[in-house]
């Protein structure tokens, strides 16, 4: 009972990075509920066995990004689904144009490949190289280059436009 | 749009969803339950329904074994038999590979690496299936023919062997052709990622 009290006060306070990795590795609200239920299914599955080595949220992020990973190269799926339409996949408050530089930034993102889209996301999410390389099993030295090419390509882009 | 614009836009996200928090304790323990089960991809689907099929046949086929009463039937009831169990479990346990991944102790790195070489291995199974495939081909007529007939092609309709053969080898030809390029498609993706990482792990 108070691993299950503990298990849901974490991902009431990080259901936010549930969310924004579902957005960013599935096409539609079908993948990306189903997305939500498979990470949250694997956090609890890792939960009884986190002993805390790890930050909780470094611990997180790195579950939250392989069951992503391995989702989008699977993709079809089916069986039961929870209902999540009321609470957390209810799309951000509308604003046409806060929506419109979203969905630039959902596809600029989807545009890169498995590795970098994991390191754009960490980055995103404020990690330093240290903790993103933590996260993705890849060098200090190889998140920085991959970083440095990630804002050339975005510049390249911007110029072609 | 510019990382520093892409990462305003992010953090505007965050405290939005900040503001959303509504998940109740029992829906997050329904999503931990096996109820909802990540259930096989479009793969599995196909392979799952050729083995039922496969295992059926070979049930069906060892129930008149006795029927094949030459050596060479013999033999070749013998490896139809064994290529119809064989192959769907060695095409079910490679994909199962695939799903054994560990998702709770690997890194991002981990299972990348870990995906793409059990997807390749994937196809390297299906490689052998199609190259066997011709083989079988020969080799079941005359035992589906004593079995489901009672004739020994190789004595009474050896005009059949002459019609059956050159079809079969077409159809075979073509469908291998098909099935494989779908494959070849995963595994090129798979082989993109294991370079992708290897040219990062050169660089520093």
């Amino acid at each position: 009972m108070k691993e299950e009290q503990a298990f849901t006060k974490l991902i009431k306070q990080n259901g936010g990075i549930i969310y924004k990795i579902t957005r960013l590795y599935t096409d539609d609200t079908e993948s990306q509920k189903d997305l939500y239920q498979e990470i949250v299914y694997q956090l609890w599955k890792g939960f009884k066995t986190f002993r805390g080595e790890a930050k909780i949220t470094t611990w997180m992020y790195r579950i939250a990004l392989n069951t992503a990973l391995l989702h989008l190269k699977r993709k079809k799926r089916s069986g039961y689904k929870v209902s999540l339409d009321a609470v957390v996949l209810k799309q951000e408050d509308y604003d046409p144009l806060f929506e419109e530089r979203l969905k630039i930034l959902y596809s600029k993102i989807k545009d890169l490949g498995d590795v970098d889209r994991g390191i754009i996301f960490l980055f995103l999410e404020g990690k330093k190289y240290k903790e993103i390389a933590k996260i993705t099993g890849l060098s200090t030295n190889n998140v920085g280059t991959r970083m440095a090419r990630i804002k050339e390509r975005l510049r390249t882009q911007i110029n072609k436009n | 749009m510019e990382l520093e614009e892409m990462q305003t836009t992010w953090s505007q996200l965050s405290d939005q969803l900040e503001h959303q928090k509504k998940l109740t304790n029992t829906l997050i323990m329904e999503m931990t339950k096996q109820r909802y089960r990540s259930k096989i991809g479009i793969l599995s689907r196909y392979e799952g329904l050729g083995a039922v099929i496969c295992f059926a046949a070979a049930i069906l086929l060892m129930l008149q074994f006795q029927k094949l009463d030459t050596w060479y039937l013999m033999a070749s009831g013998v490896f139809t038999v064994g290529y119809i169990i064989l192959l769907p479990v060695a095409v079910l346990r490679s994909i199962n590979a695939m799903k054994s991944i560990d998702l709770i102790n690997n890194t991002y790195k981990d299972t990348l690496i870990a995906y793409a070489k059990k997807q390749k291995q994937f196809l390297r199974t299906q490689r052998i299936g199609i190259y066997l495939n011709f083989i079988l081909l020969a080799v079941s007529l005359p035992v589906v023919v004593k079995v489901f007939k009672g004739d020994d092609i190789f004595v009474t309709n050896t005009e059949l062997l002459y019609g059956y053969i050159p079809f079969m080898v077409i159809f075979l030809v073509l469908f291998s052709k098909w099935g494989y390029t779908k494959y070849r498609n995963v595994t090129d993706s798979a082989s993109e990622i294991l370079k992708d990482l290897e040219d990062g792990s050169r660089q520093i």
